[in-house]
């Protein structure tokens, strides 16, 4: 089961490191466009080459539109669907030297304590997420630019949050488990890297 | 109680929840949550800012630069970069006396300038050099102890994570903070070095030596550094030079070192599954605690904590170096215990209000006078070329008819001919002319600048200076100590990184040699964090150092 929630999670946490791999390549895209578009304007290539400019630019040879945009709905994808990675391998940042000598038991139970938290956040974080979805899909807001829908950006990251919903209710029942059974049921986590 | 009360006292409540090991964005999240449920009397309010708080905080473009460096530290790191620096710097330096061990330095500020994160840089470091420090009869323990400290470089030298961070954190530009991070940078490598050779005088038995390598050797080894200085230029020079957005920066960065990495062979489709992991968990665990960090900033600025605290230490009348000095033992503390990141996140919102409020006079108004009579001369100077020439092309027609019109008019007051048969006239006399006054007034203006005085707002005004008021020397003052604070921060957290019982870094580099005990580790090290300290009391007495870089005219 351990390994299976670990599996998605990796493919998952691949789609979004595809997302920000387009993302930095549209981005590298959009700035030679600008560049190019700007050396096509320039008054040395409209007096010597006036039709290959004009040809050129008329072929939208530009900054590609809305990269702004595309980067920030982008990244939020990517960003959501990092999370279940994170916790499926307990990746968060936190402070182990004031707990390090407590009893196996008490050790257990806090860390029951903490994953039943970050269940119960992250599920809120994801209903609320679809709440925010169904706001913007209401107001009918889109972006500035492009003009996509608001909603759009938050139904991908529902992706993601969804995910890291789950594997966080997972991780936190096999703590109650191992509390109750008084044995560990996962495997030790690689921990973060900071 | 009242709404001060519980922002006061959710930062203890915060920090319990933190050494409980609370993962320090789920710490900062709740004790936000819980804030704001408290001040509100309800849930309605927290729970309904959830609905667009989480999407906004990961959608935002300025914190996209940071999954995009952490995947360029990582294609840097398989592009072979790190051994084309190291072998360069061991070239040059590998005869010396602990040779090997500056190279790895060396080195390690070479890769600092790819690569964002200090733990990335230890960890890419340590397996190209570790072993080559062994293999020249390096302790483990002193091996360890270089390579935890070289590490650190990796954000102290531009780009740097954290550096984006703060920038975000306190609306400072982040060009400029990458610009100022750089000295120190520099400094802080020398400074290991100088350690280095110091340790090895004191333990001779600790380190050997490597033969000497003929210059040939030496200049193709430098030579095979290229990329790592084709990529450095690009996406630092490129940010500063405003070709691109720090961001845009990044992904050139990202897709260069990618190249790089898939002509030398070190990109498969195995190691960027690799690097897509890495970035992910460092990624999700940044931005979890960004997110707690919005959460909780937004609970206590809603309860005025920062700014009663910021108004409670000017009402103090302590000497801003004081607090400066308090704030920085505070995280030299802390970063003993947290990681840089997450203190960042935590303290900055609360610190910045007050060192802000706080005046180090950087910059004085005489100097602020002088700078803009500077520049009122030359604009001066500039537009009586054009005056002769017949155009300005900062101006319409029409307006330059006018200018040009009132001038002559004015030439003819102060009688000093017309524009068209102009003789040698003075720079004095040109400003006078431009501004509508007399020379002997532009004279005036520059003596008092001349003995350090400051100009009269009537002799400001006669000269043309505008925007020379309290306003603006506050918001350049402002700006100065935001990037000499940024600075000082950064170091001092990074000090928190090689500083025994849990810096990150010794860790990383320990778990890569099993062989040397912590203990051995920690007794190298202390010397490089006394090393730390003393940059950073050089620092703190010479804001130059930080600042003679960052124009702020």
């Amino acid at each position: 089961m351990y390994s299976y929630f670990r599996k998605l999670s990796r493919a998952v946490a691949y789609l979004g490191g595809l997302m920000l791999t387009v993302l930095i390549v549209m981005t590298c895209i959009s700035i030679v466009g600008r560049s190019l578009n700007g050396i096509l304007h320039s008054d040395a290539v409209v007096a010597m080459a006036p039709v290959l400019s004009h040809w050129l630019l008329d072929l939208g040879i530009g900054p590609v539109n809305g990269d702004f945009e595309l980067v920030e709905a982008g990244v939020a994808f990517a960003i959501f669907a990092f999370l279940p990675l994170c916790q499926i391998t307990g990746g968060h940042a936190s402070v182990d030297i004031f707990t390090s000598r407590l009893s196996p038991r008490a050790d257990r139970i806090l860390q029951m304590l903490i994953d039943v938290l970050f269940a119960c956040v992250l599920v809120l974080v994801a209903m609320q997420l679809f709440g925010g979805m169904l706001s913007k899909l209401r107001s009918g807001q889109t972006s500035f630019q492009l003009e996509f829908p608001v909603w759009w950006g938050y139904a991908l990251c529902m992706f993601g949050a969804t995910m890291a919903a789950i594997v966080s209710v997972y991780i936190a029942v096999m703590r109650v488990f191992g509390v109750m059974q008084g044995v560990d049921q996962l495997p030790e986590m690689e921990g973060a890297d900071h | 109680m009242t709404d001060l009360l519980i922002g006061a006292l959710s930062f203890p409540v915060l920090l319990c929840l933190i050494f409980l090991r609370v993962p320090i964005g789920l710490a900062m999240f709740t004790a936000g949550f819980a804030g704001l449920c408290l001040v509100n009397g309800s849930t309605l309010v927290a729970v309904a800012r959830l609905k667009s708080e989480t999407y906004t905080t990961f959608s935002s473009y300025s914190l996209s630069i940071i999954p995009m460096f952490l995947l360029m530290g990582h294609f840097a790191t398989l592009g072979g970069m790190s051994q084309a620096l190291f072998k360069a710097a061991e070239n040059w330096l590998g005869h010396r006396k602990g040779g090997v061990a500056m190279a790895a330095v060396g080195a390690c500020a070479g890769f600092g300038a790819i690569c964002g994160s200090s733990l990335a840089t230890a960890a890419t470091m340590s397996r190209v050099a570790l072993p080559e420090m062994k293999r020249y009869g390096y302790s483990g323990g002193f091996a360890s102890a270089t390579l935890a400290a070289g590490g650190t470089l990796g954000i102290l030298i531009p780009p740097s994570v954290v550096l984006v961070i703060y920038a975000i954190l306190t609306e400072q530009n982040i060009a400029k903070l990458f610009l100022a991070a750089f000295v120190p940078g520099i400094i802080a490598a020398l400074g290991y070095v100088i350690v280095i050779s110091i340790y090895v005088r004191l333990f001779p038995e600790s380190a050997g030596t490597r033969p000497r390598m003929p210059y040939i050797e030496r200049f193709k080894a430098v030579f095979d550094v290229w990329p790592v200085l084709v990529v450095f230029s690009l996406v630092v020079g490129g940010i500063y030079l405003g070709w691109f957005t720090p961001t845009e920066g990044a992904a050139v960065g990202a897709l260069g070192t990618g190249v790089i990495a898939l002509i030398a062979g070190g990109l498969t489709r195995e190691t960027l599954g690799e690097s897509f992991y890495v970035t992910a968990k460092s990624t999700a665990m940044i931005f979890f605690i960004v997110l707690g960090a919005a959460f909780y900033n937004g609970f206590l600025a809603l309860t005025q904590v920062p700014q009663e605290l910021a108004a409670w230490v000017v009402e103090q009348g302590l000497s801003p170096w004081i607090v400066l000095v308090l704030i920085l033992i505070f995280y030299l503390v802390l970063g003993c215990l947290m990681d840089s990141l997450s203190m960042i996140l935590l303290t900055v919102p609360i610190f910045w209000p007050i060192m802000m409020g706080l005046d180090f006079s950087f910059v004085t108004m005489a100097e602020l006078h002088s700078a803009k009579l500077d520049t009122a001369l030359s604009d001066a100077m500039v537009a009586w070329d054009g005056l002769l020439r017949g155009s300005i092309p900062s101006l319409s027609e029409a307006k330059f008819t006018k200018l040009f019109d009132e001038s002559t008019l004015h030439m003819a007051t102060l009688g000093l001919g017309t524009i068209a048969d102009a003789g040698a006239l003075t720079q004095d006399q040109i400003v006078a002319i431009v501004n509508k006054t007399t020379p002997e007034i532009v004279q005036e203006a520059t003596n008092v600048i001349a003995s350090g005085g400051e100009l009269s707002r009537e002799l400001l005004r006669e000269v043309g200076i505008r925007g020379a008021n309290e306003g603006a020397l506050s918001r350049i003052n402002v700006e100065q100590t935001a990037i000499w604070f940024g600075i000082l921060v950064l170091i001092v957290v990074e000090v928190g990184l090689i500083t025994p019982p849990v810096g990150m870094n010794l860790f990383i580099i320990n778990a890569m040699d099993r062989s040397t005990p912590m203990i051995e580790t920690y007794k190298a090290v202390i010397f490089f964090v006394v090393s730390d300290l003393f940059r950073v009391v050089l620092l703190v007495l010479f804001p130059a150092i930080t600042l003679f870089l960052i124009p702020w005219y």
